[in-house]
């Protein structure tokens, strides 16, 4: 599960920089690139990504990692760590 | 304050808890780690020893007077133990042994609660202690387990000091003095540390019931740091 968000949260950084290089995510994730590609297939049938070479959020997508961030804050406010 | 009063107030405290256990169910759903999992247990067996309580306030006949109140001293003392294993492990790195000693300690009190509840309904071939002896001790149980979360949660904060963070140790110090209150009425009478308890229970659960709105409720700006204070 954190990979996936690692990987969602890599992805919507990448594309506001423009086009979306998959050696980035794969830098940032630190996971060999055959497993990079499994994921990336994973979040696909997730609905959280499109399809493609250059892959972007879906909304979902984009609902889902506002979702977990919010969780996060709640783990960080409650004294949990994570 | 009459039996309809305090009915009153164990129904508001369940209905808190209940509420409370389905945002502490988040972290658990979200990251599917079972150290999480004691956070909505410990809220909901919290919500049901108070319904436990209130059951007994609403009946008359002893026999059912009395199995309900050991029931909501056993539920009431898991949901500190549940509590206080999941802050726990939060802070242990997931490895493998970790991990299975875990799950083999939320197991224990999970099966430690049905089976303690059995014997409220099937009284063992030994005599039960008195119910006043037992529930001194198990107040005294949860006070430590409420206080131990309490440091816990005071030292996140003070590892890293942020607004957002001081709630929550907040909170379990006032669960912690409400046990405390219970203590002492139970040893004392004392009738304002019987209301004192039940209104400073109230406000605990408000105040947790305040942090999981600000945290999934109110609009906030994109959180991207989630780094460990320690």
């Amino acid at each position: 599960m954190k990979i996936y968000r690692d990987m969602l949260l890599s992805i919507r950084d990448e594309s506001r920089k423009g086009k979306i290089v998959l050696t980035r995510i794969q830098q940032k994730v630190n996971v060999p690139f055959d497993r990079l590609k499994i994921y990336l297939s994973e979040l696909h049938e997730l609905g959280l990504i499109q399809d493609g070479s250059s892959p972007k959020l879906t909304e979902k997508g984009r609902q889902y990692i506002t979702e977990y961030e919010k969780v996060i804050d709640f783990m960080k406010r409650m004294g949990l760590t994570y | 304050m009459n039996n309809l009063g305090l009915i009153l107030v164990e129904a508001i405290s369940a209905a808190l808890a209940f509420t409370l256990a389905r945002f502490m169910l988040r972290p658990y759903e979200y990251t599917g780690e079972s150290r999480y999992i004691g956070l909505p247990l410990g809220f909901f067996s919290l919500g049901v020893s108070y319904v436990f309580m209130g059951v007994a306030l609403s009946f008359s006949d002893p026999l059912i007077i009395e199995r309900m109140k050991w029931l909501q001293l056993f539920t009431g003392s898991y949901a500190f133990a549940f509590l206080a294993t999941t802050y726990y492990f939060s802070s242990k790195p997931p490895k493998r042994n970790t991990i299975l000693f875990l799950q083999t300690l939320l197991s224990i009190l999970v099966l430690g609660m049905v089976i303690s509840s059995l014997i409220v309904f099937v009284p063992p071939a030994f005599a039960l202690p008195s119910y006043k002896t037992v529930d001194e001790y198990f107040r005294l149980l949860n006070t430590i387990l409420a206080l131990y979360i309490t440091l816990y949660t005071l030292r996140y904060h003070a590892l890293k000091p942020d607004p957002k963070t001081i709630l929550a140790p907040l909170g379990y110090a006032l669960l912690a003095f409400s046990q405390y209150s219970f203590l002492i009425w139970s040893l004392d009478s004392s009738f304002s540390a019987f209301i004192g308890a039940h209104i400073i229970r109230l406000a605990s659960l408000l105040v947790f019931l305040l942090v999981s709105y600000r945290a999934f409720i109110t609009p906030q700006t994109a959180i991207h740091e989630n780094s460990d204070p320690e």
